[in-house]
């Protein structure tokens, strides 16, 4: 029995009263009851018991909602951000609109499109872009599921999720560094599912064509396309702890028309309470970075880069994220970002949060700066989950 | 000679012990191999689900007991039993839609996908309660096909176990009548037991209550009690002080004795209606596994009816 009469939070009378006096008569929720009672089948039921000691009464109607048209979302991306240094150092804009569609197709596929309607840091002009589009089987054997289309490779952490859904408001140096607004191409990606009842691992393959522009890898002008295998694995350490470690390997052409290999790892650590688990929580995730990429025959450019942040829920509605970036640019690796950034955000619903980042960065080439945002996102429509 | 004769004694007894407990073992064995692998969202539809199957079925819940169905995380590791599921059985009704559509999909299962003979929706044919006649996401989580909560009715565990018996028939054929007679000792005891809590509420009925969650108009009817207003100010929505000020004045104007929420809530806000006005606050089960003493779809009830019985005396 969980009877409390707890005294944990007193609350004055004073207070009391102008809350008294500022009432506001919130409970508006309209609804109305399907059926006075209880259904037809339970009505059978009823009658094939032969107990008549149930009083139910007339069956519901028919469902609504039901409709052949996909599931769509809208997520609006309002942003404020300033910066010490240049002469514009404050600035407001819609970030980015996307909208997503998705369905099954039929019962060997299901579709998803993302289309973005974004905003170009360089020309400040609004265009729209295919985010992602791609099918999913729904009917391969032996535990495979092939994607076909254009995607966010499975690259870590960070890659395959949408920015809306991140902890922070802008990437890891190291992240933009290798992969500019990420690594998302046309191709195939066949993802298998291991047979191990252990623990879960997933095996991915990808093999892409890669973009006109893009920081590491780039779209070849003969038949070289970007090979991507990412392994997965998935521990769960107790009900409330979990642990992923994942590793990836890249190989693609590069912007001097040769090829740049890339090894990448990914440590998650969560807890996240099964019972309070939406007033609770903490995930630690890092990722390393890799790289060495041939610009002639006889020379090729190492690098290394890394971020590791730290999301802690600290109430319900309320969250904190602080993370360290190390960035080596990929064409000289004496030239060494580093950056720290702290985030609150307020999550007011599952369909809309804001978030306000400060950063300060610092590489040995200028002086310290410093940035900071201010994110609001708002979501209408169909909103899937994110990924664990 | 005597030590000798009593190891051999003891020996030849650990022979003969051992090939039963082997045979045992083997029998379990291909017996567990044989039986129907389902996967259920919640342990209320684990608890159902193992009553009408029996020893026929080995049934594993994504969800515990004590947490809030609607936000599930979306584990990776329940893909693993999901992905050698035979029959997957879901509450519906969108009380799923943050995680198990996701998991759904990343199991590979073709067997258990929606439409597929090894997907039961537990909610077929249930009278469903608070059905919107429009959605507007101001109103909070509003859910578009009516109050999910529904097993809080044990006349609805009747409809599950229909449907559950429907599904366990439709990829399982040759069991049906192992099935069928457990459906009709499930129905049998649901009555009886129901005319038990009925019996035992009488009393009590036209209770005023506050409820933290807007999850308990099932239960609110089936027993006759009335929820006044609850902690949240709309569905989802944490509450404000607003809406506490409103709780206290309606917990003294209608005399209310009791304040009833779930393991998953914070209890700091009731815990400040209970300071001001003296109110009771109580922690039900709204789900199977909640507390220890609850293995089953029965004693959830019997736990809830206990609970409140002794606070609304």
């Amino acid at each position: 029995m969980v009877i409390k009469q707890k005294s944990k939070y007193s609350i004055r009378k004073t207070v009391l009263a102008i809350l008294l006096i500022c009432n506001i008569n919130s409970n508006a929720q309209v609804v109305s009851d399907s059926t006075a009672a209880d259904s037809a089948l339970l009505k059978q039921i009823e009658q094939q018991m032969l107990s008549g000691q149930s009083s139910q009464p007339a069956p519901s109607k028919a469902r609504s909602g039901i409709s052949s048209n996909p599931d769509i979302g809208v997520v609006g991306d309002f942003q404020g951000s300033y910066i010490s240094k240049g002469k514009k150092n404050v600035d407001a804009y819609l970030n980015e609109t996307e909208v997503s569609l998705q369905a099954v197709v039929d019962p060997y596929i299901r579709a998803d499109f993302f289309v973005s309607f974004g905003r170009d840091e360089v020309t400040k002009k609004y265009g729209v872009n295919i985010e992602e589009g791609y099918l999913t089987t729904l009917s391969l054997p032996y535990k495979l599921q092939l994607k076909a289309g254009k995607f966010k490779e499975a690259v870590g952490r960070i890659n395959p999720t949408h920015a809306h859904a991140l902890p922070f408001i802008d990437m890891p140096n190291a992240y933009v560094n290798y992969f500019g607004d990420g690594l998302n191409d046309e191709g195939l990606s066949l993802s298998w599912l291991l047979p191990n009842k252990k623990f879960y691992q997933e095996f991915i393959a990808q093999a892409t064509s890669g973009r006109e522009e893009s920081p590491t890898f780039m779209r070849s002008e003969n038949n070289r396309f970007i090979y991507l295998g990412h392994l997965k694995n998935f521990f769960t350490i107790n009900d409330n702890t979990t642990l992923e470690l994942g590793i990836t390997g890249i190989s693609g052409p590069n912007d001097s028309a040769r090829v740049t290999n890339m090894l990448t790892g990914d440590l998650t650590y969560k807890w996240k309470p099964v019972q309070m688990n939406t007033y609770k929580s903490l995930t630690w995730q890092s990722e390393f970075y890799y790289s060495n990429a041939a610009y002639t025959a006889t020379e090729s450019r190492s690098s290394i880069g890394l971020y590791s942040f730290v999301d802690y829920q600290i109430a319900k509605r309320w969250f904190l994220t602080g993370r360290y970036d190390y960035a080596q640019k990929p064409f000289n690796k004496k030239i060494i970002e580093q950056a720290y950034s702290l985030t609150a955000g307020w999550d007011a619903t599952e369909f809309s949060k804001i978030e306000v980042e400060a950063k300060t960065t610092d590489d040995n080439l200028q002086s310290r700066y410093y940035q900071a945002w201010l994110r609001w996102i708002f979501v209408i429509g169909a909103h899937g989950a994110h990924q664990y | 000679m005597i030590k000798m004769n009593s190891i051999k004694t003891k020996n030849s007894m650990k022979i003969k012990l051992m090939i039963p407990v082997a045979l045992l073992a083997v029998s379990f064995t291909v017996a567990k191999a044989g039986t129907i692998k389902v996967v259920t969202t919640t342990t209320d539809l684990k608890s159902i689900t193992e009553l009408v199957g029996g020893n026929k079925v080995s049934v594993s819940s994504i969800a515990t007991g004590f947490q809030n169905p609607h936000f599930v995380d979306p584990k990776p590791s329940y893909i693993i039993s999901l992905s050698n599921a035979d029959l997957f059985v879901t509450v519906g009704l969108d009380l799923e839609t943050g995680w198990s559509p996701q998991l759904l999909s990343s199991s590979r299962n073709t067997k258990i996908q929606k439409g597929s003979a090894g997907y039961v929706d537990a909610s077929e044919g249930v009278g469903l309660l608070q059905v919107p006649s429009s959605v507007n996401r101001g109103e909070g989580d509003i859910h578009i096909y009516g109050n999910p909560h529904y097993w809080l009715d044990p006349y609805n565990g009747k409809v599950i176990a229909r449907n559950i018996a429907d599904g366990l028939e439709r990829i399982d054929p040759s069991n049906k009548t192992f099935y069928e007679d457990n459906l009709q000792t499930f129905f049998k005891k649901i009555n009886e037991k129901m005319a038990e809590w009925q019996t035992r509420m009488a009393p009590y009925k036209g209770s005023k209550i506050i409820a933290y969650h807007n999850e308990w108009c099932y239960f609110e009817r089936r027993f006759g009690l009335t929820i006044v207003d609850f902690m949240e100010p709309k569905p989802g929505i944490p509450p404000s002080p607003s809406q506490l000020v409103k709780v206290i004045k309606e917990v003294a104007a209608d005399k209310i004795k009791v304040i009833i929420s779930s393991p998953y809530f914070s209890t700091s806000s009731s815990d400040v209606v209970a300071k001001q006005t003296g109110v009771k606050e109580l922690t039900l089960a709204t789900s199977v596994n909640a507390f220890n003493p609850i293995k089953n779809y029965f004693d959830l009830f019997d736990y809830d009816i206990d609970q409140l019985i002794t606070t609304l005396k």
